[in-house]
């Protein structure tokens, strides 16, 4: 615990809270906006269905980009000043490091994901939604995000440690951020193997198309949870993975 | 004396190139030991070997007689260390960087104040380190080092970036450890005058073998002294100690000979009397050290 304790107190300075705030309110405005605007063209549609759809499917765009931006400035300051022999003549073991900054990327992300979910509850009540903040919903939304960031944190982790050029690590969030946008368009089989597509794929709430309007269908939670169980191993086995191969790297 | 650091046979190879061969290296309590090598010798591969921050291909190590393997978390708690560059955290200030060693070191807050003290960083300790100059980050690295006042210091080049008064200063802080602190230091450099001024005891490495190892008066008597002779006609002399098999060189009005003992002298001298040969001179020339140097490495003071 003293680890991540400290790798927050690393975190002092870098303006990463600020820019995870500043992230999110430009995702959060852009959700909010577009769906204050099909709310005003057709105000049978509105309510906290469409809202947290239309939140998860940002995520697919936003989510992979804020956490390897999370994850590289946590990973990065290590490389730049030259601090893993530091940390390691101060036995530090490499695979306590790397979990601590493990811990402290999920913490981080997890927290922005918080920030959503209070969001969303706070733009519902401010434009009245008949129903009450659903509480059920948002915790099903929060759960499938924290499942799909387990693996995303672990792979962007992986990069950022591994490579010390950021550039790599980066670019790596943007292909997700693609992956994730585009994913809904891709045939199940494809989309089922890249992990930015959970965003969308964990989401309580689904967009159908089946008539001519948008509907909104809730999901059935036994469906998603054989694909969150596994989501969660892979995460699993991409964390230690990517430990034990830094484990190994010498200084 | 009890020794503080011991390798046996220890080696490192990447691929084919064999950085570290052989080293047997030994660190006596209360010593300062010069680790004193070129650039690219092998110096730092050892030191990281020394501490654990690289797996030895072949050897081991052995730090107040324990074996590093087994020990490895106890010796690093006793032991001090800055390897090649200063580490830092850029974003954050001389102090904070200070705070986070602290709590990995758990250590009081006076040591913290302490070791700012001794590398005269107390002013500038707010300041982001990242606006430090190289001097600046290397004085922290020192104090990082230092917090702990550990029983074992080990700096790689700690003057590297330095001006020359931060030279002295760090100079004079080094040679007043072991008193002060009752502690064994290790400083490797590439600098012989930089040696020669604090180390008690000296190790010199080149291309991965240690060359020599023991107090800087064992190095001066270590090599026998160059004899210069001069004579009536020097080119006539080494013509005819040549076909005796002395192979001396010119060195001015002189002829040099490398490595004679006492009695080889007097045969010499023998010889040329005996030839009806005038001997002018028999003068023996001590070798300075970078003299010395340049016999073992290859190259010159700055090795």
């Amino acid at each position: 615990m003293g680890l991540v304790g400290l790798e927050l107190y690393k975190l002092r300075r870098k303006r990463l809270f600020l820019m995870v705030i500043l992230f999110l309110a430009v995702e959060i405005g852009w959700a909010f906006s577009a769906t204050s605007i099909s709310i005003s063209r057709n105000p049978g549609s509105a309510g906290w269905e469409a809202l947290i759809a239309m939140m998860s499917s940002m995520n697919g765009l936003f989510l992979p980009i804020l956490t390897a931006v999370c994850v590289s400035r946590i990973c990065d300051m290590e490389h730049k000043g030259n601090t893993w022999k530091l940390l390691l003549t101060l036995s530090v073991r490499r695979g306590a490091l790397y979990a601590a900054k493990y811990v402290a990327a999920s913490l981080v992300v997890s927290l922005a994901c918080l920030m959503q979910a209070v969001a969303i509850a706070g733009f519902g009540l401010m434009k009245g939604f008949e129903q009450p903040v659903p509480v059920l919903l948002l915790l099903r939304f929060l759960l499938g995000l924290v499942i799909t960031n387990t693996g995303v944190i672990a792979l962007q982790q992986w990069a950022s440690m591994a490579a010390k050029n950021q550039a790599f690590a980066l670019a790596l969030g943007m292909v997700g951020g693609f992956i994730g946008v585009a994913a809904d368009l891709f045939p199940q089989g494809i989309r089922r193997i890249f992990i930015w597509s959970y965003y969308t794929g964990l989401s309580p709430v689904t967009q159908s198309y089946a008539s001519a309007h948008i509907q909104f269908v809730v999901r059935d939670m036994g469906s998603l949870l054989p694909v969150m169980v596994a989501l969660t191993a892979v995460g699993m086995v991409v964390y230690l993975a990517g430990s034990v191969y830094v484990s190994r790297q010498e200084t | 004396m009890s020794e503080i650091i011991a390798t046996y046979q220890l080696s490192k190879r990447y691929g084919d190139a064999c950085r570290v061969k052989n080293v047997n290296l030994s660190v006596r309590e209360g010593e300062i030991y010069g680790f004193l090598g070129p650039n690219g010798a092998g110096k730092t591969t050892t030191l990281k070997m020394i501490l654990g921050l690289t797996r030895p291909t072949a050897g081991r190590v052995t730090v107040f007689g324990k074996g590093l393997e087994q020990n490895r978390r106890f010796i690093l708690s006793q032991t001090g260390s800055l390897i090649e560059s200063p580490s830092y955290y850029g974003h954050l200030t001389g102090l904070e960087n200070m705070r986070v060693v602290q709590r990995l070191r758990d250590v009081p807050d006076r040591n913290v104040e302490e070791a700012l003290r001794i590398v005269r960083l107390e002013k500038q300790k707010d300041r982001k380190v990242a606006q430090y100059s190289l001097g600046m980050k290397q004085r922290l690295g020192i104090a990082m080092a230092l917090m702990s006042f550990p029983k074992l210091l080990i700096l790689d080049e700690p003057t590297n970036g330095l001006d020359p008064a931060g030279i002295g200063e760090i100079r004079e802080l080094i040679k007043a450890l072991p008193q002060r602190y009752d502690m064994t230091v290790v400083i490797s450099s590439h600098l012989l005058s930089e040696i020669e001024q604090t180390a008690t005891s000296i190790g010199i490495i080149h291309e991965g073998m240690m060359l020599f190892q023991g107090s800087l008066e064992a190095l001066r008597n270590e090599k026998l002294p160059t004899i210069l002779v001069k004579t009536q006609n020097n080119a006539l002399a080494q013509e005819l100690l040549a076909r005796k098999g002395y192979l001396p060189a010119r060195d001015g009005d002189f002829l040099a000979f490398e490595n004679l003992g006492d009695d080889q002298v007097a045969m010499l001298n023998r010889i040329l009397v005996e030839c009806g040969m005038d001997v002018l001179r028999i003068e023996e020339r001590k070798k300075n050290l970078e003299r010395i140097f340049l016999d073992m490495t290859g190259k010159g003071g700055s090795l």
